[in-house]
């Protein structure tokens, strides 16, 4: 193991990639920390104590690794890209030009996220007024008397506001730059940064408030629960491919018979990601259409049962969206025809199946009848923790980072990025970190 | 001072906005995830992306340092 860790950084293209990376993701955590203009460091500060963890945000200050509670120029983190980035998938399939651009190639693909990043501006200007408008009135942490933002002319306001809305921008250029230039995808990563980034935290409030012996069983459920998550991460079904031996010019090419991997979770944490962000959605389309102060009943009505954890309906529609989004990712992600098509022209071929045509349906029929316990899977250990909060009644939630979400999420990102570094390593033959 | 300091931070801002908006979007974020990626490594980047990296850098330096500056200045008056 560290061996393989002396390999990576003896490579001089990786020691880069991964310095880069490390760079990043400092400059990343250190904006994270500044306060935004106008906001009052020490009251923000007194009142996160206050009210740690019951917040109405707790899953996307858990993305945004505490930033968002803070207040500070990142505190929107990348949900706003998050977001954006579903949004126009989805529209892909609704109109006609976008699924135009998204067959067209690269070029088309170019455009489309073109069009997210323009998205992400606008939605984060949505959520940071949002933000900043309960903040304001005090909404913000509930409870707490202290002044947040201290000078509430309309000026700073809109300061604040556009301060969050270009450090969103900075965020996603950051994400964008790691995956240009650095290792793993930079957004996936980033979240992944803002959840670790959260544990010790949440581990010292176990610690503290519940004494030593739960703090350790916890402790083991994690592992147990990693464990069993990496488990099932790496199952994979392998389809045996036969290539022909055929003849080019005076050399002998094919005649090797390989297998197409089909992973059990071949969707990785994008839907969970997804449906975590699309269940907040509603609540904060009802808070920018309607007025703050006095809640509506379709607001009521949103809070007790698509924000409210425990809630039997928010548990439902969580496991249906993941499943959704498992199968809705995978047929954007695992193009059969295109996988069949490849095969056919470089003579490869299922054994006992022809090639073309019948080669993508048994793909896709494989695919299908593997997923399906894959998404089962990912939406268990999403609502795993959702579960015992309506057991015990109160302490953690989804929040909480040795859970559910953020387990999946963690343990997701550190395998790709661990296999992307292993990718590189293994093109200049070291032993990679997997055995 | 103070209003030096907020005029600078709201055109800084809309400038970083601007500027990152400008970023070709290589790699794509989360879009590469979507089956689009793979393929942009192979170009490599031109002058000008460089130029739009160095003047992005430069104007979140200065973002960031005059929001510091707003946060001391306030520390310095409370």
């Amino acid at each position: 193991m560290l061996s393989a860790f002396r390999s990576a950084l003896a490579t001089p293209d990786l020691r880069k990639k991964i310095l880069f990376t490390l760079g990043v993701v400092v400059v990343y955590r250190i904006g994270a920390a500044i306060p935004s203009p106008g906001v009052s460091y020490p009251n923000v500060q007194k009142c996160v104590g206050e009210v740690e963890q019951q917040g109405i945000y707790s899953l996307l200050n858990l993305f945004s690794g505490g930033a968002l509670l803070q207040l500070s120029i990142f505190s929107l983190g990348i949900m706003p890209y998050i977001t954006a980035s579903i949004i126009v998938q989805l529209l892909t399939v609704v109109i006609p030009r976008f699924e135009q651009l998204k067959k067209e190639g690269q070029s088309g693909q170019a455009k489309l996220t073109q069009y997210t990043r323009y998205l992400t501006m606008a939605l984060a200007v949505l959520q940071a007024t949002g933000i900043v408008a309960l903040a304001e009135r005090g909404l913000l942490f509930s409870g707490c008397t202290e002044d947040i933002i201290p000078d509430n002319s309309v000026f700073t306001l809109s300061l604040v506001v556009l301060t969050m809305t270009a450090g969103t921008a900075m965020i996603m250029w950051l994400g964008e730059l790691i995956t240009e230039r650095g290792v793993g995808n930079g957004m996936s990563l980033l979240i992944f940064l803002n959840i670790a980034a959260r544990i010790p935290v949440e581990g010292g409030n176990i610690l503290n408030t519940r004494g030593v012996e739960i703090f350790i069983v916890v402790c083991a459920c994690a592992l147990v629960i990693i464990a069993t998550v990496v488990f099932v991460e790496q199952g994979q079904r392998r389809i045996p491919v036969q290539y022909a031996k055929r003849m080019i010019g005076r050399r002998m090419y094919g005649g090797t018979s390989t297998y197409l991997p089909i992973k059990v979770n071949q969707a990785g944490v994008i839907p969970v990601i997804f449906g975590s962000s699309l269940l907040y959605l509603p609540d904060l389309l009802s808070r920018l259409v309607g007025d703050p102060n006095e809640s509506s009943a379709l607001q009521q009505f949103i809070q007790q049962n698509l924000v409210d954890q425990s809630s039997v309906l928010h548990i439902l529609m969580y496991f249906m969206l993941i499943i959704f989004f498992t199968y809705f990712y995978i047929t954007i992600t695992f193009n059969v025809d295109e996988r069949a098509d490849e095969m056919k022209k470089f003579g490869g071929f299922i054994p006992g199946i022809r090639p073309g045509r019948p080669t993508a349906e048994y793909l896709r029929f494989v695919l299908n009848r593997i997923t399906f316990p894959g998404s089962l899977y990912l939406g268990t250990v999403a609502i795993l923790p959702n579960f015992f909060l309506a057991l015990t009644g109160e302490g953690q939630n989804q929040n909480f980072p040795f859970g559910g979400t953020a387990v999946l999420i963690m343990v997701g990102v550190g395998l790709d990025t661990m296999k992307q570094i292993e990718s590189q390593l293994m093109q200049r033959n070291y032993e990679g970190f997997l055995r | 001072m103070q209003t030096v300091l907020n005029i600078m931070l709201i055109v800084t801002s809309l400038l970083l906005i601007l500027l990152v908006l400008l970023h070709r979007g290589r790699g794509g974020g989360l879009s590469s995830l979507f089956g689009g990626g793979m393929q942009s490594s192979l170009a490599g980047s031109s002058v000008a992306e460089k130029n739009l990296d160095r003047l992005t850098v430069l104007v979140g330096s200065i973002w960031v340092i005059t929001i510091v500056g707003l946060g001391l200045m306030m520390k310095m008056n409370v």
